[in-house]
Order: structure tokens, then C-alpha cells, then sequence
């Protein structure tokens, strides 16, 4: 079962969340329009998952699409492979956008860009020390 | 690796989609397994196995490459 009261709780914190946001925005105690969008945002976000959870409870057709859609082996295994190629292909271009900012001489970007695929390099090999622990 | 999913799915007259429910997948997934694009967990070949009443090598066929 996908859709739990755990994730109808968070749903509902989220848009209570987004409402104070743009409560808080809108009486000037936060005064950046950044505030009022991530409200927006959080409280559309939370609606609709929380519609999408009791829709889940009701239609048992969308219930047992859902259940197979998460619980099809090739899924998860093409979600994997998706990872893994984005992964790849942002670490790529990161490089090439490293030697590209290298010969036009934009430092703080070579820079920036250099510590990202570091940082993504080092998250790789302690995701694969803590992998292959567990299995 | 090859496998023998449709032809024994089409001897018992099951639809690819009632055959992908009682497996607990996506039609597509049985799509991909009958045309050698994806090859199954070895759960997932258990099961089907288990539901025709054969051993798994009856139904897939490992090829060395």
C-alpha cells in the first residue's frame, strides 16, 4: 500500500506549510516574494498529493495501477538505469563545462564545477562503501 | 536470453494483460519478456515458471555469449 495515512499527514504539512508561508508574506513578516512562491508551490504540491491519496483509497482500479506501476520489477530497474545515465551524463557535461570555463578563462565557474564533480564523485564512492556493505 | 513466455502464455489462451495481473507486473513488462528486451529477476522467472507448472529452464532458455 503506497498511499498511507504517513503520507496523507505529510501531504496536509506541506500545504499547511505553504499557507503560513504566504499568510506570513502577505502581512510583511517575511518580506521576500521567494516566500510567497515556495508557498504557492508547497500548498499546489500538497494538494494534489493528497488528492492523489484519497483517490487511492477510494478507486480500487487507480489503487491496483499504482501498486503495479511501483511494484513492476522493470520499473524500478529502468528508474535505476535512469539514474545511473543522468548521473553519467551530468558528470560529463560538468567536465566539459570545466575545460570549456578553463579556456575562456571564467575561474569561479571552472571552479564551482570542479568541486561538483568532486562532490559527486565522493557521493558515488560512499553510496558504493555503504552498497556493498549491505549486499 | 530466449524464452518460451508467449508461445506457452498462447497454448493456455491467456491475454497478455490478464497474464501481466496475475504476475503482478505491467502489460509492458510481459511485452519486454516475451521480446527478449528485458530479462526477468529470477523471482519474477520463478513465478512464471511456477504458473505454467514447469521448471525455469523450460521456460527461459540461457544462452551463452
Amino acid at each position: 500500500m503506497y498511499y498511507n495515512n504517513k503520507r496523507l499527514a505529510l501531504s496536509i504539512f506541506w500545504m499547511v506549510l505553504g499557507i503560513v508561508l504566504i499568510i506570513l508574506n502577505m502581512t510583511d513578516v517575511l518580506d521576500q516574494s521567494i516566500y510567497s512562491g515556495m508557498g504557492s508551490a508547497l500548498t499546489v504540491v500538497g494538494f494534489f498529493q493528497a488528492m492523489r491519496n484519497l483517490r487511492y483509497r477510494k478507486d480500487k482500479d487507480y489503487r491496483e495501477k499504482i501498486d503495479t506501476e511501483l511494484g513492476d520489477e522493470r520499473n524500478s530497474f529502468l528508474r535505476m538505469k535512469s539514474w545511473a545515465w543522468t548521473g553519467y551524463i551530468v558528470v560529463l557535461a560538468e567536465g566539459i563545462g570545466v575545460v570549456i570555463a578553463m579556456i575562456t578563462g571564467q575561474e569561479l565557474l571552472c571552479r564551482v564545477l570542479s568541486w561538483s564533480v568532486c562532490l559527486i564523485v565522493g557521493v558515488y564512492w560512499i553510496t558504493y562503501m555503504v552498497l556493498s556493505r549491505k549486499y | 536470453m530466449k524464452n518460451r513466455i508467449e508461445e506457452i502464455r498462447n497454448e493456455k489462451g491467456i491475454k497478455q494483460e490478464d497474464f501481466a495481473k496475475l504476475m503482478g507486473v505491467s502489460r509492458q513488462t510481459i511485452s519486454s519478456l516475451e521480446n527478449g528486451r528485458y530479462n526477468p529477476s529470477i523471482l519474477l522467472a520463478h513465478k512464471i515458471a511456477a504458473y505454467f507448472g514447469m521448471a525455469i529452464e523450460e521456460v527461459f532458455i540461457f544462452e551463452e555469449e
